[in-house]
């Protein structure tokens, strides 16, 4: 086989397996938009099924008016939020001093970080449930804004101590010869530079406490107060499962992710990787 | 610069001078102990709070006898013993096992299959990549859900194209009801979730193989799947490790995908460790089994986090 001919078979195959991952992601989203669109009865009939047909708005007036569902919203708002900005404050110092000040405890507290952000939910939730119980917080948002630090915190300082590593120790030392204090030097040169790392981190944590299912499934009973995730997989366990309007719901849930998600896909690609595979 | 293996300068020779305590103190504490201190704790109060202090009462609760709002009443080592026999526990432990490594392993093989796609030469690359990373930013129990929908007995698309549109299966199959396929059908939820990482990390992994050694192959007259094999390969070794344990990590634990698809059914043949664990605390509110329970998956979780923790440790000392 001459060479433009393998190199054609190459762009081929490089195309053919593209297209196949390609349906494979964007399907079930597909899928899910517009099944959103279609009544009851077009469901039912199994007509027209990759086509809503008529195209309703039904699901959404019904979502929004007959569920929880804008106070499933607005609660996942208030905790996603609260723990991102925690999260973030308490993460960026952190890192800044273990990844550049000198001081006893330094190597160890990196590794409590590590371990912290490699330790799963799904062995802290009873015990974690209890401690918020027994601080009478269970069943409220502000349980959830008090145990979502336990993942985001390690999370966003070892992403951001990877980063601070990243940014040349010179321009600090050029700012402390210039009389500025390390904490100066912190403030006025590091933290600018920064920006679009903590905010990469920040959106991230965010995205994180947004998703978030067991400790939301654990921690509330209260129907008004779930979270989106919750909620909306409590569609389920009624005999009767409304595709349409939970289908609905479940566009609504990840339109905020995406939105993020494309606003800062390049800050967002290369934070994900700086985090775990560096070097 | 390694983390903790950082040099502080010498003593320097012992002076009679007041103060040389305090100084020797200051020393040991470090140059910049005080911001230091000042900026870490509050991860330190936090990490406290809300992983070691649960984390320890995790274990006095495994060794009680507990009821959801009863106090809790010491028996030792007893759910432990009593789990070690039990045929729901072993075959969950069994369950958790082969989704974690049905998953890690088709993970794995899609992951590198989007890197080199990624790394070809393709138009619109970059869209391409953020496309396909979706599935990992998106929500897991709106993802849980779609299947859900998709996999539907009579309803669902998947029976719909299946039987009606390609005619393969004469007649629907209830994918999450079937004990024969219940399994496969939540593991290729979590695969659909969670490849994405594998392609992301992997070409980023890609790109920083350094181009001379393709063209030194090239030169030597390595065709492209010897490429692949001798130069692509090698050089992502630590971060396959590293993309390997942390899913497995994540794999293991995951809870939203199973409890949404399944709930552990039909007839425990999905029952995962997590779901386990979760129907055992708030179903059957045997708190101090639950917990035994989840302290069985810490010794092979503890070794897979150490190992992993070293190689990422180094991967930041660059």
């Amino acid at each position: 086989m001459s060479k433009t001919a393998l190199v054609r078979l190459q762009t081929a195959l490089a195309y053919g397996v593209l297209s196949f991952l390609l349906v494979l992601v964007l399907f079930p989203f597909y899928w899910m938009t517009i099944t959103s669109f279609k009544n009851e009865d077009q469901m039912r009939s199994l007509d027209s099924m990759f086509w809503p047909s008529p195209f309703v708005l039904d699901n959404y007036v019904q979502l929004l008016t007959k569920t929880d569902f804008t106070a499933w919203f607005g609660n996942s708002v208030v905790v996603a939020v609260s723990s991102t900005l925690v999260a973030t404050a308490i993460g960026t110092i952190g890192a800044y001093a273990l990844a550049r000040l000198r001081f006893r405890g330094r190597a160890f507290m990196s590794s409590a970080v590590l371990i912290t952000y490699l330790v799963p939910p799904a062995i802290l939730f009873i015990p974690l449930y209890a401690q918020i119980r027994a601080l009478g917080l269970s069943d409220s948002l502000a349980g959830l804004i008090a145990a979502y630090p336990s993942f985001t915190v390690p999370f966003v300082t070892w992403l951001l101590m990877g980063y601070f590593e990243s940014i040349p120790v010179e321009l600090e030392e050029a700012a402390m010869i210039d009389g500025a204090t390390r904490f100066g030097a912190f403030h006025r040169v590091i933290l600018p530079l920064a920006g679009p790392g903590v905010l990469a981190a920040a959106l991230y944590a965010f995205t994180q406490a947004w998703n978030e299912f067991l400790y939301a499934l654990v921690f509330i009973t209260n129907v008004k107060l779930r979270t989106l995730p919750v909620g909306l997989s409590g569609f389920i366990t009624g005999d009767v499962y409304g595709w349409g309007y939970l289908m609905a719901g479940a566009v609504l849930t990840t339109l905020p992710v995406i939105a993020v998600y494309i606003y800062l896909q390049k800050y967002m690609v290369e934070g994900l990787t700086a985090g775990s595979v560096k070097g | 610069m390694s983390v903790g293996a950082r040099t502080y300068p010498a003593e320097t020779a012992p002076e009679v001078r007041p103060g040389a305590t305090v100084s020797r103190l200051k020393r040991w504490l470090g140059p910049d102990w005080r911001l230091g201190f000042l900026f870490v704790a509050p991860i330190v109060v936090l990490v406290l709070a809300l992983v070691a202090y649960p984390f320890c009462y995790a274990i006095y609760l495994s060794m009680t006898r507990k009821f959801v709002g009863m106090p809790p009443e010491f028996v030792g080592l007893e759910n432990y013993i009593r789990l070690a026999s039990d045929g729901f526990f072993q075959r969950a432990v069994w369950n958790s096992v082969i989704f974690t490594f049905g998953s890690v392993i088709f993970k794995l093989v899609l992951g590198m299959a989007m890197a080199l796609v990624l790394t070809s030469k393709i138009r619109f690359r970059n869209l391409f990549t953020g496309i396909l990373l979706i599935p990992w930013v998106a929500p897991t129990v709106v993802s849980a859900l779609n299947f859900l929908w998709i996999y539907d007995g009579s309803l669902g698309v998947l029976n719909y194209v299946l039987v009606k549109v390609l005619g393969i299966l004469p007649q629907g199959v209830g994918w999450l009801s079937e004990a024969g396929t219940a399994m496969a059908a939540v593991i290729f939820v979590n695969i659909w979730r969670g490849f994405p990482f594998f392609g992301i990390s992997f070409l980023a992994g890609i790109k920083a193989i350094p181009g001379e050694l393709y063209e030194a192959a090239a030169v030597d007259g390595a065709n492209a799947f010897q490429r692949f094999v001798h130069v692509t390969l090698p050089g992502l070794r630590t971060i396959v490790i590293i993309v390997v344990l942390l899913s497995t990590i994540w794999t293991f634990n995951d809870f939203a995908i199973v409890y949404i698809l399944t709930k552990g059914g039909p007839g425990g043949a999905t029952m995962v460790l997590p779901v386990f664990t979760y129907e055992l605390a708030f179903g059957a509110q045997r708190l101090g089994d639950a917990i035994a329970v989840a302290l069985y998956m810490l010794p092979p979780l503890a070794i897979v986090i150490i190992v992993l923790a070293r190689y990422m440790r180094r991967g930041h000392a660059r």
